[in-house]
C-alpha cells in the first residue's frame, strides 16, 4: 500500500530524514518510534503528501507520489481522502464554528446530500462519544475533547489509512486508555494505522510492528513491536529508555525505565 | 462501527481551485524558512559583534547617501560584494536578486531625468540604492534577529521597545508555524468542492486570533510569575574580538576613503 525507497528529506539544508526504505501493507498497525527530532513527524508529512521527498521514491497504492503529481488538484483530493492525518496539536485542525460543522466539513465537500452528512456526522459523534459537544465551538473544548473531535473529522472522510502524530500527547490516562482501545478497534475494522509515539507502555496495544528512528534520522529497526521492546540495549541507544537510580522500600538500586515523554 | 466505515469509500473528487490555500502555504513557508535559517551557521561564519555590524551598516548607508564621489560608491559596492561572496550560494542569489530588482526600478524611475539631460542622478543614485539594499540584506542575513534587537540597546533604544521587538519576532515564528499547520490541515481536509472557501479561511483567521490572545495572556501570566512588574532590562555582553578589530579597521578605511575622495 505504502512503499518508500531510499527517501531523504531536508529542511533548508538540515537533514530530517535519511535514506528511509519501508513498506506498509493494507490493514497493518505500525508505530513510529524515536527520540525528539529523529524525523517521525517529517515521515508522516511525507506520507500525507504535505512535503515531497528530496531523493528516493514514494508509492501509494502502486502510484508514484511526486511533487508534480501533488500539483494536480483532482489527484491530491483523492489522495487526501484516502489518507487521513490527525495532527499533534488538535487546535490546528479545528477551524469551523461548531463541532457538527467541523465533522461535516469533509463529507459536505465529498458531495453527499445533507441527510447522508447528518448520518455520518452522528455516527462519528457516537463512535467517539462526543454527542454532547455537537453544537459547541471547538475552542471551548478540553484537550482530550479536541483530540476526539479532530479524529472524528478525519474519520468522517472514511480514509483507508489513518496517520496519527503523537496522539497520546497531553491526554489524561483514562482518555489515553480509551484512545488505545478505539484505535485497536479501527485496525480490527480494516483501517491501516500509522502512529508516531514515545509512549512505550501503550505501543504494544496500538501496533503490531514498530519502526525505530535514531538521532541520525535513519531507520535503525523495523521489527514486531513485542521483539523491539525486548531489545533494551537498542532502545537505550536511541534514548527511548534510560537507566537511573531510585528507591523501592528504602533500597536504592538502578534499573531500566521507560518514559512517556 | 458504522457500516460505511468498514467499506472502502467509492469516491471520485470534483476539480476545485485551491490557489489561495496553496499560495498562503508557500508565502508562510518562505517567511518561516527565513527565520529558521537564522541559525548557528552565521554566528560561526561572521563572528563580528552585532553592535559593530548595526553601527557600521547605518554609518555606511549615511556615507553612501552623502557621497558625491562615484569612486567611493564603487569601492563600497566592491567591499559589499566581497562580504557577500563569503555567504551561502542561496543567500548570495537572494540578496543579489533583491538588490538588482530595487536598483532596476530606481533606474527606470530616473530615466525621465536622464532624458532631460540629468545623467548624473541616474549614474549616482542607482549604484547607491544597489549598495544600500545589499548592505541591509547582508546585515539581516548574517545576524540573528535577537542580536540585532539587543544591539539596539547600544544606541539608547528603550529596553521595553527591545522587549516588544523580541516578542514580536518570536510570535511571528510561533503563530506562523501554527497558521501553517492550520492551512495544511485545511488542505488535507479539502477533499472535494468547497463552496464556502471564505468561511474556512475566516475560521482559520478566527482560531488564529483566539490562539494569539491565549498565548499573550499565558505569556503575561508567566512573566508576572517570574517577577515582571512593568520594568524590563536588556543585558548585553559584548566582547571585543580579533574579527571585530579587522571589521572595524576595514570600515575605518572606508570612512577615510569617503573624506579623501570627497576632497579630490
Amino acid at each position: 500500500m505504502i512503499e518508500m525507497k531510499n527517501v531523504s528529506y531536508a529542511y533548508e539544508g538540515i537533514c530530517a530524514l535519511k535514506d528511509v526504505t519501508l513498506h506498509i501493507s493494507k490493514g497493518e498497525a505500525i508505530a513510529l518510534l524515536g527520540p525528539n527530532g529523529s524525523g517521525k513527524s517529517t515521515l508522516l508529512k511525507l506520507i500525507n503528501g504535505i512535503v515531497s521527498p528530496d531523493a528516493g521514491s514514494y508509492k501509494f497504492n502502486n502510484e508514484d507520489i511526486t511533487h508534480k503529481k501533488l500539483q494536480d488538484t483532482k489527484f491530491t483530493k483523492l489522495f487526501h481522502q484516502k489518507i487521513g492525518f490527525v495532527f499533534q496539536n488538535s487546535d490546528t485542525q479545528l477551524f469551523c464554528a461548531d463541532v457538527f460543522d467541523e465533522i461535516a466539513f469533509g463529507p459536505r465537500q465529498m458531495g453527499m446530500n445533507e441527510s447522508d452528512v447528518d448520518q455520518r456526522v452522528n455516527d462519528c459523534l457516537s463512535l467517539l462519544n462526543i454527542q454532547d459537544f455537537k453544537h459547541r465551538p471547538p475552542y471551548h473544548l478540553s484537550g482530550g475533547e479536541k483530540r476526539k473531535v479532530a479524529i472524528a473529522c478525519v474519520l468522517a472522510l472514511n480514509p483507508e489509512v489513518l496517520v496519527l502524530d503523537e496522539p497520546m500527547n497531553g491526554l489524561d490516562p483514562r482518555t489515553q486508555r480509551w484512545l488505545v482501545g478505539f484505535l485497536s478497534n479501527l485496525n480490527k475494522a480494516g483501517k491501516t494505522l500509522i502512529t508516531s509515539t514515545h509512549n512505550l507502555e501503550l505501543v504494544q496495544e496500538i501496533s503490531k510492528r514498530s519502526i525505530l528512528f535514531d538521532e541520525n534520522h535513519c531507520i535503525v529497526a523495523d521489527l514486531p513491536t513485542d521483539d523491539l521492546l525486548q531489545d533494551v540495549d537498542l532502545l537505550k541507544r536511541v534514548n527511548l529508555v534510560d537507566e537511573f537510580y531510585h528507591k523501592h522500600e528504602g533500597n536504592e538500586h538502578k534499573h531500566f525505565h521507560m518514559h512517556n515523554f | 462501527m458504522p457500516e460505511w466505515l468498514l467499506k472502502d469509500e467509492n469516491y471520485i473528487p470534483q476539480a476545485d481551485k485551491d490557489t489561495f490555500v496553496n499560495k498562503s502555504i508557500l508565502s508562510l513557508l518562505s517567511i518561516l524558512s527565513r527565520f529558521k535559517t537564522q541559525s548557528g551557521y552565521r554566528v560561526e561564519t561572521f563572528r563580528v559583534s552585532a553592535v559593530l555590524k548595526v553601527a557600521f551598516t547605518i554609518f555606511l548607508i549615511v556615507l553612501l547617501s552623502l557621497s558625491r564621489s562615484f569612486t567611493f560608491i564603487i569601492i563600497v559596492n566592491v567591499y559589499l560584494l566581497l562580504i557577500l561572496s563569503m555567504m551561502r550560494t542561496g543567500e548570495i542569489l537572494k540578496i543579489l536578486r533583491m538588490s538588482f530588482i530595487v536598483a532596476f526600478f530606481t533606474f527606470i524611475i530616473l530615466i525621465p531625468a536622464a532624458f532631460w539631460g540629468n545623467y548624473y542622478s541616474m549614474i549616482m543614485i542607482t549604484p547607491k540604492v544597489f549598495a544600500t539594499v545589499m548592505a541591509v540584506n547582508i546585515l539581516s542575513h548574517s545576524t540573528q534577529w535577537h542580536s540585532i534587537t539587543s544591539a539596539l540597546k547600544t544606541f539608547f533604544v528603550p529596553d521595553i521597545f527591545i522587549l516588544v521587538l523580541d516578542i514580536t519576532i518570536k510570535y511571528i515564528m510561533l503563530l506562523g508555524e501554527f497558521s501553517l499547520n492550520m492551512l495544511y490541515s485545511l488542505k488535507l481536509r479539502s477533499v472535494g468542492k468547497n463552496r464556502n472557501k471564505y468561511a474556512s479561511i475566516s475560521g482559520v483567521a478566527g482560531t488564529m486570533f483566539i490562539k494569539s490572545k491565549e498565548m499573550a495572556e499565558d505569556m503575561y501570566t508567566a512573566m508576572e510569575c517570574r517577577g515582571y512588574t512593568g520594568e524590563y532590562r536588556v543585558y548585553t555582553k559584548t566582547k571585543f574580538t580579533y574579527a571585530d578589530f579587522i571589521y572595524m579597521m576595514i570600515n575605518i578605511v572606508i570612512i577615510f576613503a569617503f573624506f579623501y575622495l570627497g576632497k579630490v
